[in-house]
């Protein structure tokens, strides 16, 4: 039956790809040597080292020169269902999460923002830009305004050892229950790049929303910046729950 | 920017102390600013945004870091360069509701804009050793291999590759799936749909044959959408991976309480 045959180019990728799942190897494991793989699947170099190099770009390997091909880590999953799903998730897995603040500044409402929070212009805002590492290793970058008036001394609570979500619980009775965010990608700045530790002009995911309350009164708006080396988006939905 | 530089800085309360000296106005991000001011409709889609020269004067920033700012919304297709008459605004880009991901065809936020599949090629496959894991198959069962080009107004917007084993869904062979998008075809033959996972990464680099065929240049990013799609009875009946132009589509999710 020739002509269901895989076309060996693809056939190699899955075989790699199924490889690794079959045998559980592990992020940063080598896998066989080009030479093994190709005796053991009867593939000739060429197809090999393309199918490697299409799974390099799709980050699934790595190469180390003079070394070898390696599993590479996968990618921090940024859930997108639950609202303050991102640091639960990431915390129940064990890793150290920390949050270091750019900025903080208290600062008059744009016309965008006073739509997107629904107050007068006029109004004061809360401005915080901070850097959350994952792991020690600085990953998003988010810019986030919530009102002053609706947040009293909301300066005064947080620290960057503290967590907002808390604050919102606990000193202002308020809980995230709503919101909708956009996804798209952007190209870092110098100083984004700095702080992401990240070259400029990197593409990046570049993430915006509000968050509502029960009462679907807007609490904040929110833009980030999301290093796309670490972190993938998944959205699972199922009906049946 | 006069009001923002009036605008008292807050001490930063740190275990350690408190410092709020060499903070680098962020906020003052130049693409930042644009893009708000696109939001906001003082820039209008259609009309030109001020010379980088201009620009560089209002803010008081180099031109390079203009130059900087405007290339990454031309690259995000927010701003389009028109060789000598300058950076023009672009109306809003294609948006898809992750949520509602039924493919192409069905999708809800189209408005004016007119969407088309190409059918590429469609070949039944032996499974093999990823995808019999992938499906719960044999090696040898046949599998579908449907490759669509989208188009958004003429122009390519996607490379979707879709998998669907034959036993599942046999009429694929003959229905056309450029008309109907896979959802409207498995609700004809009566298979719901009940769950389904989407995954968004970024793919920066290579694909060079995706690339000429989206038309894409090497600067813009090409996101990768995986998904797979399960039945009532929780069997895996679609798996799609589709490599989309950053530059032409944002994605747009509503988040509930957990």
């Amino acid at each position: 039956m020739e002509e269901y045959q895989v076309q060996a180019g693809n056939e190699a990728i899955e075989k790699i790809e199924n490889f690794i799942a079959v045998n559980r190897l592990t992020a940063n494991t080598r896998i066989p040597s080009e030479r093994d793989l190709c005796e053991m699947w009867g593939v000739s170099r060429t197809t090999l080292r393309n199918a490697v190099d299409t799974l390099v770009e799709y980050g699934l390997l790595y190469r180390v020169l003079g070394s070898g091909v390696y599993v590479a880590e996968p990618k921090l999953v940024r859930n997108l269902v639950g609202v303050t799903s991102l640091n639960d998730e990431i915390r129940q897995k064990g890793i150290h999460m920390s949050t270091k603040i750019v900025h903080a500044g208290v600062t008059e409402v744009t016309k965008q923002i006073s739509r997107k929070l629904r107050i007068p212009l006029g109004r004061k805002v809360y401005e915080y830009v901070r850097v959350r590492a994952v792991g020690y290793k600085s990953c998003i970058l988010e810019t986030l305004y919530l009102e002053c008036q609706a947040f009293p001394d909301f300066d005064k609570h947080y620290t960057e050892r503290g967590s907002m979500d808390y604050l919102y619980r606990n000193i202002y009775h308020r809980k995230q229950t709503s919101g909708e965010e956009h996804i798209s990608v952007t190209y870092v700045s110098e100083e984004e790049a700095a702080l992401l530790e990240i070259r400029q002009g990197d593409p990046v995911f570049f993430t915006s929303g509000v968050v509502l309350d029960e009462a679907e009164k807007p609490m904040y708006y929110y833009k980030s910046l999301f290093r796309a080396d670490q972190f993938k988006f998944v959205s699972v939905i199922d009906k049946k729950l | 920017m006069g009001e923002h530089m009036e605008n008292k800085e807050i001490k930063i309360n740190k275990e350690e102390g408190i410092d709020s000296e060499n903070n680098k106005p962020i906020y003052l991000q130049l693409r930042e600013i644009v893009r708000n001011k696109i939001e906001e409709g003082e820039y209008m889609p259609g009309t030109a945004i001020p010379s980088e020269n201009k620009l560089a004067e209002t803010f008081g920033i180099n031109r390079l870091t203009v130059r900087n700012a405007v290339e990454a919304l031309v690259n995000e297709g927010i701003l389009q360069r028109v060789q000598g008459k300058g950076v023009f605004v672009v109306g809003d880009k294609y948006e898809e509701v992750l949520e509602e991901h039924g493919g192409f065809v069905s999708s809800p936020s189209l408005k004016n804009k007119r969407v088309s599949i190409k059918e590429l090629d469609k070949t039944l496959r032996y499974a093999g050793d990823k995808y019999s894991n992938f499906f719960d198959i044999a090696q040898d069962a046949l599998i579908f291999d449907i490759r669509h080009l989208n188009y958004l107004n003429d122009t390519p917007l996607s490379l979707e590759q879709i998998f669907v084993p034959e036993d599942v869904l046999p009429q694929l062979k003959e229905v056309n799936s450029s008309v109907f998008s896979m959802m409207d075809i498995f609700t004809f033959y009566g298979i719901e749909v009940c769950s389904m996972r989407q995954t968004l990464e970024l793919v920066t680099e290579g694909l060079s044959k995706t690339r000429k065929m989206l038309g894409v240049p090497d600067d813009v990013a090409l996101i990768m959408l995986e998904c797979s799609y399960r039945d009532r009875d929780g069997r895996v009946i679609e798996f799609s991976r589709s490599f989309i132009r950053s530059d032409k589509s944002s994605f747009c999710i509503s988040l509930h309480e957990k």
